[in-house]
């Protein structure tokens, strides 16, 4: 790749990026018109593999059946209707941004992915434990600071280059509680969200409204934020003008007939494609599912409206 | 048949010559990939590396061989690839590790798994080879997590590792030497003989007042003085440096004492790292330009010098299987 001014770039970077006008969404082959998504399945994982099993010496991981078997997941996705989907699983479980890419020409699905890692004990020990004396892990500014660039300068491919554009920032507190290193996390991903307009997403721990008003308490307006697994805090989280993430369908339905569609988005809370976790933990999923799923009265806004909302990156 | 494993194939210890025994091509911790503040271009890795490595070639070229042991284990920018291209460029012997560092740099796939599990992870990775490679394992690399203190996750590995020795033969080093009581006693339980455990950065600053290296010596095990220099005089050292001369004289003791035979010796230094500024200036090749001269002041002779760095860690990376005689022996 070369730079305008003809030389070797010592790092290819993607084209400056759209990240500031208002009502596009940053996919992976750039910036697409919120109003074009469509059916938009908009929590999911495409392509998942626990930090580490990339080096299991007892799992093959065959590019060429990895494209095919999600391939097929988002034709089939496309044939029901859908027209978008989101990996949120972050930038440290599987993401491979030129596999996106090359899914999302093959389909004609539009794929947006995201920055952001999962919670504490999913991040590597340049986080947790850096070479510094004591090793001290990672403070706010510093995550927000890695991830914002992941919006503004492009997505990186680990050592070769950065591609696109992060659409959104996804994280997860710890199941038990948050940590320390949670806050932290939260904290830089909502910095970052603010900063760059894109929106932040996160898998809540222990807390769900405690854990928003953390989110809150760096400047994030409520409606940039969506929160996964909110369970019986799903109304007050709603309450403080979030987004819901429903995994379990069925409740997501429930919630919006009964007065929180404004607020309601639902996910299949699987992968189409996880190498590496333990039995459940990330259920071979299908996003077809997710259009049948939901009431045709609730479909336009369950999966186009809300979406489309959040999605669309907000002027800076 | 006596062999080593390098990453271009299995070597007869004859072949080994000069050892470094505890070196890196480039170390990074894990997650510092996806931060572009450490990326290098190709071009700049090689042109940081090769250099080095002819140089240390050049360097070891009356000892009849080359040898670089890199320590750097799974998860923490391990890569085979580039270490078969740059041994098969610059005719340096590479030994690659299987293990990790400690089990803080374990990522959570390995950080859930079995005993048995990484002990699979360890003996596929040095028999079969790691990933598709063909490269196979030639050391198992363990260590103590930050804080100086054994956590539950570097037992396992621990373990792990000495069950992988014993079915493979190959040695293993470790990352720190403090806290060794658990170690060695996790390899008197597994019937791993302690002279084929290196215990490494018994020499680092850090570590100082903290490690029993005499005791781990009178145990049986090997002392790695393999952070030989990272000293504080350096214009901006590590935290883990330590006073050059005092550190030399920790190592003359060894010599005086006559337990030669106990320590075995490196820099740690990085070719080029991966996640980190590493440390200006400092290669593998301080071994020949700053430390021979040193010890060669201080009466240390020749021979005493190729017993350290040729015979001992030949014998040292030599596979041995022990199996079948020490497990019958731990059970008798």
């Amino acid at each position: 790749m070369t730079t305008a001014t003809g030389c070797v770039a010592p790092f290819p970077t993607r084209e400056a990026g759209m990240t500031v006008k208002s009502n596009t969404v940053n996919t992976v082959l750039g910036p697409v018109p919120a109003a074009e998504l469509g059916v938009v399945a908009v929590h999911e994982a495409l392509l998942a593999v626990l930090p580490g099993a990339q080096y299991a010496h007892d799992i093959e991981m065959d590019r060429a059946v990895i494209f095919r078997a999600i391939a097929d997941k988002l034709r089939a996705f496309k044939a029901a209707g859908g027209g978008a989907v989101v990996d949120a699983g972050g930038m440290f479980a599987g993401r491979d941004v030129p596999l996106l890419e090359a899914l999302s020409r093959a389909t004609g699905v539009h794929i947006v992915a995201s920055a952001g890692q999962m919670e504490e004990g999913m991040l590597g020990g340049y986080f947790l434990t850096p070479q510094t004396n004591p090793p001290t892990p990672w403070p706010a500014e510093k995550f927000a600071a890695l991830y914002a660039a992941e919006v503004t300068e492009g997505m990186v491919v680990p050592r070769v280059e950065r591609r696109g554009s992060a659409g959104l920032i996804a994280t997860a507190i710890t199941a038990d509680g948050m940590t320390p290193t949670d806050e932290s996390q939260l904290r830089g991903c909502a910095r970052a969200a603010k900063q760059t307009g894109v929106a932040l997403t996160f898998r809540a721990g222990s807390d769900p409204v405690a854990e928003l008003a953390v989110a809150l308490d760096e400047g994030l307006a409520a409606d940039r934020i969506a929160v996964v697994n909110a369970g019986d805090k799903a109304g007050e989280v709603a309450g403080k003008g979030a987004y819901v993430v429903f995994t379990d369908v069925a409740a997501g339905v429930a919630f919006a007939q009964a007065g929180g569609a404004d607020n309601t988005l639902v996910a299949t809370g699987g992968a189409a494609l996880a190498f590496g976790y333990d039995e459940g933990e990330m259920p071979e999923t299908s996003y077809d599912a997710l259009v049948s799923a939901v009431p045709a009265e609730l479909a336009p806004r369950l999966l186009t409206a809300n979406p489309a909302a959040l999605l669309a990156v907000k002027e800076a | 048949m006596t062999t080593i494993n390098t990453v271009l194939g299995p070597i007869a210890p004859e072949e080994l010559g000069f050892v470094a025994i505890h070196e890196h091509i480039g170390y990074g911790m894990p997650g510092s990939e996806l931060d572009t503040t450490w990326w290098k271009t190709p071009e700049q890795r090689y042109e940081e590396t090769v250099p080095k490595l002819r140089k240390f070639h050049e360097n070891t070229l009356s000892y009849g061989g080359a040898t670089f042991v890199d320590a750097t284990g799974i998860c923490n920018g391990r890569d085979v690839n580039y270490y078969q291209s740059l041994s098969e460029k610059t005719g340096v012997h590479i030994v690659a590790s299987t293990g990790f560092v400690g089990g803080d740099t374990a990522l959570p796939f390995f950080e859930r798994a079995s005993v048995d599990y990484l002990t699979a992870q360890f003996i596929h990775e040095i028999t079969v080879g790691i990933g598709n490679t063909g490269g196979k394992a030639g050391i198992i690399k363990v260590g103590v997590s930050r804080g100086f203190k054994m956590k539950e996750l570097d037992l396992r590995i621990y373990r792990a590792a000495a069950r992988a020795a014993l079915e493979t033969g190959v040695p293993i080093f470790t990352h720190l030497a403090v806290d060794a009581e658990p170690a060695v006693e996790i390899f008197a339980e597994e019937g791993l003989p302690l002279d084929r455990v290196l215990f490494g950065h018994a020499d680092d600053g850090v570590s100082q007042g903290k490690v029993r290296d005499r005791w781990i010596a009178e145990q049986g095990g090997r002392i790695g003085f393999d952070t030989f220099g990272y000293d504080l005089e350096l214009p901006d050292p590590p935290f883990w440096g330590r006073p050059r001369q005092e550190r030399l004289e920790h190592f003359l003791g060894y010599l005086r004492d006559g337990l030669v035979d106990s320590v075995l010796a490196s820099a740690d230094a990085n070719c080029s790292p991966l996640g980190w500024p590493g440390v200006k200036g400092h290669t593998v090749n301080y071994l020949f330009e700053t430390l021979f001269p040193a010890l060669r002041e201080n009466g240390v002779d020749e021979a005493t010098i190729h017993r350290i760095f040729v015979e001992l860690p030949a014998d040292f990376l030599t596979m041995q299987p022990h199996s079948t005689q020490t497990r019958a022996a731990a059970t008798a």
